[in-house]
């Protein structure tokens, strides 16, 4: 670099020299300006020249150093070198030892593959096996039930060897059944023939009855007519006496007449059919008791009516009762100054008693079974009218109710008379 | 005109009896059963020259007789058109329901039983005969 720097400055002189030789009186002047210039430039040079050698030698230091530097770098690098070979080793390593891992990974995936499918069957084998159970606890139970059917069986079973034993007397008993059947079979079959007659009878009894309202009325309507003519139209011809036996035949008639309207009906009930209602039988009762006492006004009564239940039967009938045994208590106390006559009812255990007292004529207990027959009286005509009827009436109307009646009596102080009707 | 049918020769002359006594009688005419009496209304047999239009103002009519009996008559009577409007009065010894309730099925006017006492049936039949020829009013 300062060579350079030399050689342009020799360049510059030159050219300086040339300019004084067209210019002389200036060139000198500026000849001692340039050399001047020069001469500081020289010196700035030698300067200039002191300080590249103290940076030359900066620079060989420099450059020692950076020998030493290398050097140091060449060891270090020999070492890099050394450890880089190392590493390729190990990477080389690392690299059969990934090789290896990627395939046990591999490996390691399929085994999993398999695994999730073994995992599903073993899902699928459990989820059987719990089916399996399942139907096995059910079977269990059908098990454990026909167990204990077969042991009821057994029980049966053991039963049954009794049965068996009790059927063989019952074959027995069976057999005298049949015998006794047979038996029986002959004697329904007479029964039959018997009911057949009694229809047979029955129907002949029916004609009878029938016969008997009509054929035996009309002949003695002509008596008592032909009688009654008589005494109208011969009434001037007859004495006391003839009158009186006319009477007599009437009376007689009439009474006949009444007779044959009890009988028919007595036989007409038997035929009827009970209809049942709940009856009041006291509205019934005091009915029947204001129209016997409007037939004898100037009778004194002392009627006592107690607590009267209603009960279940047919009204015509049981009205028919209440009729003919309050109209005897009248009829049998007639004689009394005063006719006391009770009524009341009480229950007694499925049945209802009504029962009718008076203070009247009574009867005597020794004929006691003849005192509810047709026709049957206890009582002579001349002393108590009647036909006989009214009790044998009330006793049919009771029985087919399925009822009772009885009586108590004693001659000359009264009787009671007792019903008693089933309340259910 | 009063047609009384009755087999009964005392029934018959106690009715006619109490009939007369009060006043009518005048025009009644006394047949002894029942075909004689469907002979007389239909003008057959005996009565063929009989008017048939002269038909009676009513009928007493027994009910128990021989041959046909009163509720064969009244069956005949009650079903023809020329006759059905003659009132009939069924006149009877019993009330047996039987033959009650058979009447009325057949139209009967009226059901009487004779009654026993001479006194009741006189009055009876005089009550009958008044109402039927005096009150009682039918088609002609």
């Amino acid at each position: 670099m300062p060579a350079k720097v030399l050689c342009e400055s020799i360049f510059i002189v030159a050219n300086v020299q040339e300019n004084n030789k067209m210019n002389k009186e200036k060139a000198s002047d500026e000849l001692i300006i340039a050399n001047k210039e020069i001469a500081f430039q020289n010196n700035e040079k030698d300067k200039r020249a002191a300080e590249l050698i103290i940076a030359n030698n900066e620079l060989a230091f420099q450059n020692k150093e950076k020998e030493n530097r290398a050097a140091e770098l060449i060891i270090a690098n020999n070492e890099l070198a050394f450890q880089n070979k190392e590493k390729e080793k190990r990477a080389t390593e690392l690299m059969i030892a990934n090789n290896e891992l990627v395939f046990q990974n591999d490996e390691k995936e399929k085994r999993a593959a398999e695994l999730v499918i073994a995992n599903k069957e073993l899902l699928f084998q459990n989820e059987q096996k719990e089916k399996r159970a399942a139907e096995l606890v059910i079977a269990n139970k059908e098990l454990l039930f026909q167990n204990e059917e077969k042991e009821k069986r057994a029980a049966e079973l053991v039963i049954a060897k009794e049965l068996l034993f009790q059927n063989e007397d019952k074959e027995k008993r069976a057999a005298e059944l049949i015998i006794a059947n047979k038996e029986l079979v002959i004697q329904n079959e007479e029964k039959r023939k018997q009911a057949a007659e009694l229809e047979e009878a029955n129907k002949e009894l029916e004609s009878f009855s029938y016969s008997v309202s009509h054929d035996l009325r009309a002949p003695l309507r002509a008596i008592n007519g032909f009688t009654q003519v008589l005494a109208e139209d011969y009434l001037e011809q007859l004495n006391d006496e003839a009158k009186a036996i006319l009477n007599e035949i009437i009376a007689n008639s009439n009474k006949m007449g009444e007779l044959i309207d009890n009988l028919l009906e007595f036989s007409r009930i038997g035929k009827q059919h009970v209809s049942r209602v709940d009856v009041n039988i006291k509205q019934l009762v005091d009915t029947v008791i204001s129209e016997l006492k409007q037939l004898e006004p100037k009778r004194i009564f002392n009627i006592i009516v107690n607590n009267l239940y209603n009960i279940n039967g047919d009204r015509n009938m049981l009205k028919q009762v209440f009729i003919n045994l309050l109209s005897n208590a009248f009829k049998y106390t007639g004689n009394k100054e005063e006719a006391l006559i009770e009524l009341g009812s009480y229950p007694e255990n499925d049945q209802c008693i009504y029962y009718v007292k008076d203070n009247g004529a009574g009867f005597d207990m020794r004929y006691y079974d003849k005192l509810f027959g047709v026709f049957q009286r206890l009582h002579s005509s001349n002393e108590f009218d009647g036909t006989g009827v009214g009790l044998a009436i009330i006793q049919k109307i009771i029985i087919k109710h399925q009822g009772k009646v009885w009586a108590e009596g004693k001659v000359g102080e009264g009787a009671c008379f007792y019903i008693s009707l089933p309340t259910t | 005109m009063l047609l009384l049918v009755e087999d009964n020769k005392s029934d018959a002359m106690l009715t006619i009896r109490a009939l007369k006594k009060h006043n009518l009688a005048d025009n009644l005419v006394h047949l002894v059963d029942g075909a004689e009496a469907l002979d007389f209304l239909f003008a057959k047999g005996a009565y063929s020259g009989r008017t048939i239009e002269d038909k009676p103002k009513v009928i007493f009519l027994d009910l128990k007789m021989p041959k046909v009996s009163g509720l064969e008559v009244l069956r005949i009577i009650k079903s023809d058109e020329i006759t059905k409007f003659i009132p009939v009065v069924m006149m009877t010894s019993s009330k047996e329901e039987k033959d009650v309730i058979e009447s009325h099925h057949l139209g009967v006017n009226s059901y009487v039983v004779k009654p026993l006492d001479f006194n009741n049936f006189s009055k009876t039949i005089a009550d009958l005969g008044f109402y039927w020829l005096v009150v009682n009013n039918t088609p002609k």
